[in-house]
């Protein structure tokens, strides 16, 4: 059986570590729908981090794909073309003014990795919270079924 | 205006003249200046609710920085619903907020917007008032919705009355749109509208 801090996915303080009352009180925000309240939920979340903009892989024109969906130009030989790994394809010069904004796909919303850590922790604890909602309901399930 | 976002703005206009939607009358843009930064839009309130047979029109504005921004919507047909304010017409609704992604369109707007119709949020409300009788009277919503349709965005229902309250209220010197908000907001209790609205006036003097 795991220990109580592997289970919460958290870490022991260290010896002289103070906690970081930031994150706490982010979570309590979260936790009780204030986040929400407080409009912070409205931003659209950051950019894409720069190593993944760069990292999308350019394709060449082949016909398969048609129609760049925020232009809605078609594509031709001379378009250069970039991928995303949800392989949606757009014209580079859509698609890196939009990851430069926000960091998901326009079309299906598959989400790219940022540079703010704050974004990314948020992403991780609203993950986890599932996750162990999950865990809870199983338990429950293999206890009283 | 941007080239990027005129030059979508034309071709998106060409989509919604073609899609099928038009064709049975459900949805329409129009332009309201050259520039392409103004258009106005129109939906048919879908079957089955209380907007059916009402056409509602909307003002969108199209932002320089389109389609990375989305565009700003809100109802000029004044209308009963949980999610857009019964005052200014302003939408709560995720995609033309924090949801707008840049491959949605005029069309797909205008959709969502027909669709938020069929299917209010009560808790993600505009207008706390609507919401609550969303909630707690839904019977009283759905006839004040419809008579809402019927008066300003040409609904077929004739409901004499509710027609017959607001009557009594204007036969008193209230202008007609004050006393259907008074009446609208107290569940068609003439007393508490009456008292609600005379105490304003006599709060302004």
């Amino acid at each position: 059986m795991s220990d109580y801090f592997e289970e919460m996915g958290w870490t022991p303080l260290r010896d002289g570590e103070a906690p970081n009352s930031f994150l706490h009180m982010a979570r309590l925000l979260r936790d009780f729908g204030m986040w929400d309240e407080l409009g912070l939920g409205e931003r659209l979340p950051p950019p894409a981090s720069k190593e993944a903009i760069s990292n999308l892989k350019d394709i060449k024109f082949d016909g398969t794909c048609q129609q760049c969906t925020v232009c809605l130009k078609d594509f031709d030989a001379a378009s250069s073309i970039k991928s995303m790994p949800c392989r949606h394809s757009f014209h580079n010069e859509c698609i890196t003014p939009w990851l430069k904004k926000t960091n998901s796909c326009p079309l299906c919303r598959y989400e790219l990795p940022t540079d703010d850590e704050d974004y990314e922790l948020y992403k991780k604890e609203k993950k986890r919270a599932v996750q162990r909602e999950e865990d809870v309901k199983s338990l429950h399930n293999s206890m009283f079924s | 205006m941007a080239n990027i976002a005129a030059q979508r703005i034309k071709r998106e206009f060409k989509e919604v003249i073609k899609s099928e939607e038009v064709a049975k009358c459900a949805i329409k843009v129009e332009l309201v200046n050259d520039s392409f930064t103004e258009l106005k839009g129109e939906i048919a309130g879908p079957p089955d609710t209380p907007y059916e047979g009402g056409n509602f029109v909307l003002e969108i504005k199209v932002p320089e920085t389109y389609p990375f921004n989305p565009p700003k919507v809100r109802f000029i047909t004044k209308i009963w619903h949980p999610n857009i304010s019964s005052v200014t017409g302003a939408i709560c609704l995720d995609i033309l907020k924090d949801q707008w992604a840049a491959a949605m369109t005029l069309r797909t707007v205008l959709l969502s917007l027909q669709a938020l119709l069929s299917a209010a949020e009560p808790d993600d409300p505009q207008d706390a008032v609507v919401a609550k009788q969303y909630k707690e009277q839904p019977e009283m919503f759905r006839q004040t919705a419809k008579h809402w349709t019927s008066v300003y965005a040409g609904g077929p229902a004739k409901m004499s009355d509710l027609d017959d309250k607001i009557r009594r209220l204007t036969d008193m010197g209230i202008e007609e749109h004050n006393a259907r908000v008074a009446l609208s907001s107290y569940n068609w209790d003439l007393e508490r509208a009456t008292e609600q609205l005379f105490m304003t006036v006599m709060a302004k003097n």
